[in-house]
């Protein structure tokens, strides 16, 4: 039983984390104007372009949601839940800025607030501090031989194995990897998405890909795609 | 952490930039400083390689189409917030 300094030394981060997420407004304070020409368009007008605009990221965002809830009907009931909000709050969307990171943050915000409370998942713990990642960078190079060889393997992976190994890192890294990788989101884009600051999607990024290359490498290892790792040692 | 050549940035500091390098999240001087190390140094590059594939077996494996009928449900939630909107506006 931690006394009640410790538990509140060790909770502090987490919970200002967690309040600032709560408090998100949305829409973004930057992405609003007062200027925005809201009272000159009809609600009829404003569906229209709303449609138009922003219903061409439903892929996206489905993947996105299936990537976050881990099901397909949970994906769904959180694309709708994005895209009613989104619309709800449109008005206040300024055009010309970045509707799809816009659409990201509410659905990353939806499933925070929603999903993530209703599985019930523990938080899982990510361990952010940078205080070793670079340091697991420097052995990489030592076994560089063998990289050939491994991005052949990974290469012939199916979809599914990469799926699964994404859904078994921390759900924090895995979409900092996801909105990096499958987005192309520049970092500080996932920062404003996450509502974390630019250091911390980078150490999530860090240690969320090298968590995958390991898992990966389990797959390709399990698949019969490449040699044990005694033999790589060895080797 | 160096593969024993000489180079004018050490590999240790390549290893640490490899991510920002990959997601161009370097300014155009440091990434020709890395390219240049990378064009000189097998290990590096072979390293550099290995992250780019990960990066693009993530992104191959993730799209999804959304079902017929979630686009539906969507349609028709619009619709439902479009019509609170408007009452809302005759209401106010």
């Amino acid at each position: 039983m931690p006394t009640v300094l410790d538990s509140r030394t060790r909770q502090e981060p987490r919970l200002v984390e967690h309040i600032e997420r709560l408090e998100w407004p949305l829409p973004l304070p930057v992405m609003t104007s007062p200027e925005t020409p809201a009272t000159t368009e009809s609600v009829e007008e404003r569906t229209a372009r709303f449609e138009r605009d922003a219903l061409v990221y439903i892929d996206q965002l489905y993947s996105a949601a299936m990537r976050m809830t881990r099901n397909p009907a949970d994906a769904e009931d959180l694309v709708q839940e994005t895209y009613a909000k989104a619309f709800a709050a449109f008005h206040q969307f300024r055009e010309g800025t970045n509707l799809k990171a816009w659409l990201y943050r509410i659905l990353t915000n939806a499933f925070i607030n929603t999903y993530r409370k209703k599985q019930r998942q523990p938080i899982q713990d990510s361990h952010e501090e940078i205080e070793d990642w670079q340091l697991a960078r420097a052995e990489t190079h030592m076994s560089s031989g063998l990289k050939s060889a491994e991005a052949e393997a990974l290469e012939h992976l199916p979809d599914s194995d990469v799926k699964d190994a994404l859904q078994q890192i921390p759900e924090d890294f895995r979409l900092a990897v996801y909105l990096a990788d499958v987005e192309g989101f520049a970092y500080k884009e996932i920062a404003e998405i996450m509502g974390t600051p630019v250091g911390t999607v980078m150490s999530r990024l860090h240690r969320g890909r090298n968590q995958l290359r390991t898992l990966l490498a389990d797959y390709a290892r399990d698949r019969g795609l490449a040699p044990e790792r005694e033999a790589e040692v060895t080797s | 952490m160096s593969c024993g050549k000489h180079h004018n940035v050490d590999c240790s500091e390549i290893l640490d930039r490899v991510y920002v390098f990959i997601d161009h999240e370097l300014d155009h001087a440091s990434s020709e400083q890395i390219q240049t190390h990378l064009d000189e140094c097998g290990p590096c590059l072979r390293e550099v390689d290995l992250e780019r594939m990960v990066k693009a077996l993530v992104a191959r494996s993730c799209a999804e189409r959304a079902p017929i009928q979630l686009r539906q449900r969507v349609m028709f939630s619009i619709r439902q917030v479009q019509i609170d909107l408007n009452t809302n506006r005759d209401l106010g």
